[in-house]
């Protein structure tokens, strides 16, 4: 327990850290700010995805990195020039949204599936095709 | 009562502290949700991510996103997934390990990533405006159902088709719950 939040206030230490580099990289009026949010966001999801035992956790690293993809997207087109594509922007981080929870629920049923016939969520214990 | 556009007795904008504090929860919620042992403290720190992302939204200049970020993550998402967790949970054996044994290779391959696109996006030159410009949601509307308007069909079908097959693969299959185990 005592690790856990030791490792919560590193974490969170770490990243005011990385904000205050952003500020002082052009704070929240730059592009630059957000794409590396949606960077270190993506790359936190990755990591988590690849990293993982759980299949549930798994799941959440996509959303993790579909959220950040969405990000970059708001981020272009809230800084384009013309009107017309921020609109076009905010339509397709709507649709990239709705995609996603098509994605969640079809993810998480074919989870709860698996586990039904394998009494466990953990992906590496899945390992009928290797036998 | 105005608000002037600096905090008070410091030279930082409202905007530029309330962006850093936002993508620190955004972040530190994050690696919560990668890090920690316990599943269901894992989703409810990805709701905590998905409310800080919607404030990014909405610093951004888009609002209705960030309406539909709180409605489908928040409210929809995020419930399926506590759900999905509180299902699948094993009480006779609880995951020691979080982690694969790959994990840190994986480290290093997010790190990699990270410094990749960081100096990617570093070294170019983005066109376009150096200003941050607001939607209006009325525009976006008619974005949505002038030019985008097939995309939008498309996407009610694919939830439809989503939801059927949600439906299809989680349904109990009768004769193997008939059967006493």
């Amino acid at each position: 327990m005592i690790r856990i939040f030791l490792g919560t206030a590193l974490a969170s230490v770490f990243v005011v850290g990385l904000g205050l580099i952003g500020l002082a990289a052009g704070g929240s009026r730059s592009l630059n700010a957000y794409l590396t949010l949606s960077a270190i966001l993506f790359a936190i999801g990755m990591f988590g995805f690849l990293a993982r035992r759980n299949a549930i956790s798994m799941l959440m690293a996509i959303e993790l990195m579909l959220n950040a993809v969405n990000l970059s997207i708001i981020a272009f087109s809230s800084f384009a020039t013309s009107e017309a594509f921020r609109n076009d922007g905010s339509v397709i981080a709507l649709l990239v949204i709705a995609v996603a929870a098509a994605e969640a629920t079809v993810g998480l049923s074919i989870v709860m599936a698996i586990y039904r016939n394998k009494k466990t969520p953990l992906v590496d214990e899945y390992d009928a095709m290797s036998q | 009562m105005a608000i002037g556009p600096t905090i008070p007795f410091t030279a930082i904008p409202w905007d530029d502290a309330l962006f850093v504090l936002l993508a620190g929860t955004l972040l530190a919620s994050a690696l919560a949700v990668v890090l920690m042992r316990d599943i269901i403290r894992c989703g409810l720190a990805m709701m905590v991510c998905f409310g800080a992302l919607a404030g990014i939204y909405v610093m951004a200049g888009a609002p209705l996103v960030a309406a539909a970020q709180v409605l489908v993550y928040i409210g929809a998402i995020s419930v399926l997934i506590l759900f999905a967790i509180m299902l699948t949970q094993t009480k006779s054996a609880p995951a020691r390990l979080a982690f694969q044994t790959q994990a840190r290779p994986a480290a290093v391959a997010a790190v990699v990533l990270l410094v990749v696109v960081l100096l990617a996006i570093g070294s170019t030159v983005w066109g376009g405006g150096t200003e941050r410009g607001d939607t209006e949601t009325a525009n976006v509307a008619r974005a949505l159902f002038g030019p985008f308007v097939l995309p939008f069909e498309v996407v009610g079908v694919l939830l439809l088709a989503a939801v059927i097959g949600g439906v299809f693969l989680a349904k109990r299959d009768r004769s193997t719950t008939d059967r006493p185990e």
